[in-house]
């Protein structure tokens, strides 16, 4: 009778166990967190708030000058905007991947999705390269027009967020090496996040220069 | 915590949206749809990568609503400078 009561006992406590450390570890999932630093969040904003100027003040600069951006829109590749696109995004994939392989403690495999995410993004910047060479063989440069001013300015600002996202994103491979992100991912998350912006800023983009 | 199936699903659909960006051009003579229906895309990719790329689905309201603002307002402010 004791040695049932004692295990009927041992039994309950068990359970409770169970139950308060399930409890524990779905805790954090109900609650919503922000992904990567705060201070990455409030730097992605300021950057999105100066595109967001550019962004609207090409816009009015087509309103004044219509004509001309349409003929020199005309003289843009679209076929390269769409593969820098399908390129930003593809690359916007694998390292949103990388980011969910390190979360399961997968080190080699988030590793090698962010390799690929890089590799990816190459076809971005060789394609940029391609089309400001085939620009400038045209005779065409920052000074030939406001559209092309506007064209120059805005999408090698951009150019220089993508090559730098690339800094940040082969930073955090080697610290993934290293074993820097086994307790702690949130500088992974700012670093991965960043790296969507910029896709983001892209998405607006491409359509407002090559499609519009 | 977003799944390795719902990234895939999303890149899918951004790829396919991008796409379609491109063909409304070569479809829609109406250059009001037009214009609306390349930034209504616009918004819609903005979407997913920020509620499925930026995991922000799960993050608190106020940065999710700041990001899904932003492609919202600015793709908004375009269409309406092209349109007035």
């Amino acid at each position: 009778m004791l040695q049932e009561s004692t295990l009927m006992s041992n039994t309950l406590i068990a359970s409770s166990m169970v139950q308060v450390s399930e409890h524990q570890v779905n805790e954090p999932l109900r609650n919503k967190r922000l992904p990567g630093d705060l201070a990455m969040w409030f730097f992605i904003l300021a950057e999105l708030t100066v595109f967001a100027v550019f962004f609207i003040g090409f816009a009015v600069a087509e309103q004044l000058n219509s004509e001309m951006f349409i003929v020199s829109k005309a003289k843009l590749h679209p076929v390269a905007g769409l593969i820098n696109t399908l390129a930003l995004i593809t690359s916007s994939l694998f390292v949103a991947l990388s980011v969910r392989a390190i979360h399961s403690g997968n080190v080699k495999r988030s590793i090698n999705l962010l390799i690929i995410s890089q590799c990816v993004a190459c076809v971005y910047l060789v394609v940029k390269v391609w089309e400001y060479q085939f620009l400038f063989s045209l005779g065409i440069d920052i000074e030939t027009n406001t559209f092309f001013t506007l064209y120059f300015l805005i999408t090698f600002f951009h150019f220089m967020h993508v090559l730098l996202g690339m800094v940040i994103l082969i930073f955090i491979g080697i610290n993934t090496k290293k074993g820097a992100y086994k307790e702690d991912i949130s500088g992974f998350e700012s670093g991965a996040c960043y790296w969507h912006m910029v896709d983001m800023l892209w998405i607006i983009l491409f359509p407002l220069i090559y499609i519009i | 915590m977003v799944t390795t199936k719902q990234a895939i699903i999303s890149w899918l659909f951004l790829i396919i949206l991008t796409l379609a960006s491109v063909y409304a051009g070569k479809v829609l003579d109406n250059n009001v749809m037009f214009i609306t229906a390349v930034l209504l895309i616009v918004f819609l990719k903005g979407q997913q990568i920020t509620d499925i790329f930026m995991e922000l689905r799960n993050a608190p309201r106020m940065w999710r609503l700041l990001l899904l603002g932003y492609v919202f307002i600015i793709p908004g402010a375009i269409c309406a400078i092209y349109l007035l």
